[in-house]
């Protein structure tokens, strides 16, 4: 069953500055007894988190206060420096779309590549699907996607990156395709997603967004828990989703 | 906190099928007798009824592979011996994978680095997994550091962890971390086996002077030091068990001249052992280290209304029999205190007649094999119900599970990734990576027509082992540089889809070794065409190519690493592989080099090339040539588990 227990985890973010990716610095400073001491920030300050199935947890802040960290500390990125970190359930993280893309590449193996990165296995039924939902001609799987317009490669990305249900979900922002008759139809796929996800985490400026989509609120501030908002009920989606398709 | 309550879950009915239990351990009946030995067929007959049982372990003994023990099927893997107190069975962790999907439970008795292997590795995931800890790894301390991760590995995969008593889990820091799946179940003893015959009732020895110890003859059951605390005293000393440390001991009673008093009886029957501890006054427990997490035989004792003398450990062994109450608790290691604890308790018949029976009693009513049984029973029960709902919810969900699966899964996408990079050559050209070759051929011919005219040699002969050693190198050579910069090539993989930055070091050797597939085309027409194609010479070679794959694999690991952290690390690799390329018998002939030149022979690539080169022109190859490579790639094994460890903060690097 998916679960994600932080106790007391903090994370150290080490500041390399120019010179301390030189290992001739660090020999000779340490020779010299100069101060080798790396600048390091504290980017998450003893986070106490417990969610099991059902939790939708936004993380709100401003910029630099640890959101996008703290997803990249559940996702298994970097590593925790001290307190404890256990997750089970398969992360889905959505940190960035155009992760491992190659434009040089047809869609088609584009597609294939990225499913694989994500541990499944390309099948023709699966791609035939993907493609289906990205509503481009047939003939444009066989071209490279550097000669797709931004808002088909987006189309492409969004697809593949929602094709398959996730136990956690990891959001850094709502994904939005600005593309006036697509947004509608990834809006409801997202949303689809996010509602049968066991754990969803959304890092967002987006207070109203939050709102709507989560239980719970965690505002972060220089890396440490400001405060925990909790929401009764989360707005159901349904009939939001019914006013979007009617 | 925030704590967001599952909802309620209907437990899914009773399987009509008894399910099925996998035992890996060591060592079983009948090639040892001892204390985690008796625990398992406890376990086994107990639960005989709602689990079915096996075992898996290893044997030396080299008899039958399959037998059956007291009605249980015991798989026995042939070793070599013990080394480092671990059975040599290479083929364990193979034969414990093809088992596992047999199974619908894994009982793993820790600690076994062997089968944590296969679990680190992330192989058997299917099954659930419970872990009895039996002991923590006390000796062989220094190896530590390379075994503890595994076992980390295990017990973060393990859905429970058994322990014998609940202090265990304070004081292991390895099961502090785990501590929220830690159930202490308690070893249970049956009391009736150790009632006396009525017509024999002197609960007391009027003489008693018979202290008696249990115990394989091992180190840590401290067996010396009860030895020597019987030096200058009058009580006699029973030793019950056989052991690696039989003679040490021997010497020591002869050392000391106590043969008249201290016996090693060597290893007894069960009902000659409940015999003999029904006549004991005192039974001791000298146990010198944590190995001794619990002491079943004091337990034993205790049942049999014996006082006991113990150690005072970090662990359960002076919480079953305490201090004052059923026991008189020394410090470990102490002849003089241990020997004071004895003789207080043989001057004091009433006294230990009082520790007796409380020991009798405590044994009774905290130990009893009931409760042993229904809280293993409970555990597996749980964990195997726990694993058939998410069984179901699994195959609710309209997609299929992801195959990702540690170790194995970060190799599969290595090789997605390597074969695109392939498949890409492909698509600008109609000739692909064979471009390449061609380049490699022109390469051959020039060298082999200017080396020819130098040495004055038969070029034409010498050419397909050029090819072939050009074909080597620049693979090690492109494995290297490509490592070298594949990590911060593939920055937005790890950082935004989370992937194993191991997986972009790998992906550099799979790549190359398609490419020098594709070159290997050169060298293998040239030797087609101008050898007389002796093809056992060939075959002879594979296990040195296969050697030199996975040195290049293992340089690949801890540069690609260096050379990402420290960003002036490149430029020195790229000038030492071409240093290395010109001190290396790689173009040069035989003729043209001093073969006994210190940098020739203490360069590792000579010996790498040697490996495979030796048998091909030869078919033989020299001793020196092998241990050399092995002993660096045991080096480099070394240094890439530290990098793979270090790895973890690659994402900071990038």
């Amino acid at each position: 069953m998916a679960r994600i227990h932080l106790r007391d985890v903090c994370l150290d973010y080490p500041l390399y500055g120019a010179y301390d990716f030189s290992l001739k610095r660090r020999l000779l400073g340490s020779l010299f007894r100069q101060s080798s001491e790396m600048r390091i920030i504290r980017a998450i300050d003893s986070i106490s988190i417990e969610a099991e199935a059902g939790a939708r947890i936004g993380l709100a802040g401003p910029n630099g206060s640890g959101k996008s960290t703290l997803l990249r500390l559940i996702a298994g990125v970097f590593p925790a420096t001290s307190g404890k970190v256990e997750i089970t359930g398969n992360i889905v993280p959505l940190l960035g779309l155009g992760a491992g893309v190659n434009l040089d590449f047809v869609a088609a193996d584009n597609i294939s590549l990225l499913l694989r990165i994500s541990g499944r296995k390309p099948t023709p039924a699966i791609l035939e699907e993907i493609w289906a939902f990205t509503e481009l001609e047939e003939r444009m799987q066989r071209l490279p996607l550097r000669m797709f317009s931004s808002g088909m490669l987006m189309r492409v990305l969004f697809a593949t990156a929602t094709a398959f249900p996730a136990d956690i979900l990891l959001l850094d922002e709502w994904l939005s395709v600005v593309d006036e008759n697509f947004s509608a139809k990834a809006e409801q796929r997202l949303r689809k997603m996010v509602e049968t996800a066991a754990i969803v985490i959304i890092a967002s400026h987006d207070h109203a967004l939050l709102r709507r989509t989560c239980n719970s609120i965690i505002n972060l501030d220089h890396g440490r828990i400001a405060s925990t908002v909790a929401l009764d009920a989360p707005v159901p989606h349904h009939l939001e989703l019914r006013e979007i398709s009617a | 906190m925030i704590r967001i309550e599952p909802p309620m879950m209907v437990l899914n009915q009773q399987p009509t099928r008894r399910p099925s239990v996998l035992h890996i351990f060591k060592v079983y009946y009948p090639d040892l007798f001892g204390g985690t030995l008796t625990v398992i067929r406890d376990i086994c007959a107990g639960l005989k009824d709602t689990f079915n049982a096996a075992v898996l372990v290893c044997s030396r003994s080299g008899g039958e592979r399959q037998i059956v023990v007291n009605d249980v099927a015991v798989e026995r893997v042939h070793s070599f011996g013990d080394v480092l107190s671990l059975p040599a069975a290479p083929t364990y962790p193979w034969r414990l994978w093809r088992r596992i999907a047999e199974h619908d439970l894994l009982a793993l008795h820790a600690p076994f680095p062997l089968a944590d292997l296969v679990f680190a590795f992330g192989l058997g995931r299917t099954r659930p997994l419970v872990v009895h800890w039996h002991a923590d790894i006390v000796s062989h301390a220094a190896l530590r550091f390379l075994v503890e991760p595994m076992m980390r590995r295990t017990l973060r995969r393990a859905s429970a962890i058994i322990v014998s008593d609940p202090v265990l889990i304070e004081t292991t820091p390895l099961l502090q971390e785990f501590s929220d799946k830690c159930h202490a179940v308690p070893f249970g003893v049956d009391v009736e086996k150790y009632d006396r015959p009525a017509a024999h009732s002197d609960d007391v020895n009027a003489r008693g002077r018979l202290v008696l110890a249990c115990g394989r003859l091992v180190p840590y059951k401290g067996f010396d030091v009860l030895v020597r605390s019987a030096h200058a005293r009058n009580f006699e000393v029973w030793i019950v068990g056989e052991g690696r440390e039989r003679d040490h001991l021997e010497q020591l009673i002869r050392d000391y001249g106590l043969q008249d008093r201290v016996r090693l009886l060597g290893s007894v029957s069960e009902s000659e052992r409940v015999k003999l501890l029904r006549i004991a006054d005192v039974f001791v427990m000298p146990s010198v280290t944590n190995a001794e997490t619990f002491g079943l035989a004091q337990l034993e004792a205790m049942a049999a209304s014996r006082p006991i003398v113990n150690t005072a450990l970090d662990t359960g062994v002076p919480h079953v029999a305490r201090d004052g109450l059923e026991a008189i608790t020394v410090p470990p290691g102490d002849p003089t205190a241990l020997a004071d604890a004895i003789e207080t308790l043989i001057n004091d018949p009433e006294r230990r007649r009082r520790m007796g029976q409380a020991a009798r009693h405590r044994a009774l009513t905290k130990y009893s094999t009931t409760a042993f049984k229904e809280g293993v029973e409970t555990v597996y029960r749980k964990v195997v119900s726990e694993e058939a709902t998410a069984k179901d919810a699994g195959s609710l969900a309209p997609a299929p599970r992801p195959q990702t699966a540690g170790f194995v899964g970060a190799i599969q996408i290595a090789a997605a990734l390597a074969w695109s990079d392939v498949r890409h050559r492909y698509v600008r050209s109609l000739l692909g990576p064979f471009w390449m070759s061609i380049q490699m051929a022109i390469m051959v011919a020039v060298l082999g027509s200017v080396i020819g005219h130098l040495s004055n040699a038969s070029a034409v002969a010498r050419l397909p082992m050029l090819a072939a050693s050009l074909t080597a190198w620049t693979f090690l050579n492109s494995v290297v540089l490509d490592a070298t910069t594949a990590l911060q090539g593939s920055a937005s993989l790890i950082k935004d889809r989370a992937l194993p930055p191991v997986i972009f070091l790998l992906q550099c050797t799979f790549r190359q070794a398609l490419f020098a597939a594709h070159n290997a085309v050169v060298p293998l027409v040239l030797w087609l065409a101008l050898t007389p194609r002796d093809v056992g010479g060939a075959i002879a070679a594979l296990p040195g190519l296969v050697l030199f794959v996975i040195a290049a694999l293992g340089v690949s690991l801890v540069l690609g690493a260096l050379a990402t952290r420290y960003r002036d690390i490149k430029p020195i690799i790229e000038s030492s592989l071409t240093l290395a390329f010109l001190a290396s018998p790689i173009i040069w002939t035989p003729e043209m080099i001093d073969r006994g030149s210190t940098v020739m022979r203490l360069n590792p690539l000579t010996h790498l090339f040697a490996v495979w080169r030796d048998p091909l022109a030869s078919g033989h190859v020299a001793m020196t040539s092998v241990i050399y490579v092995l002993a660096c790639l045991a080096a480099l094994a070394a240094a890439a588990v530290v990098t793979i460890t270090q790895l973890r903060k690659a994402a900071f690097w990038i």
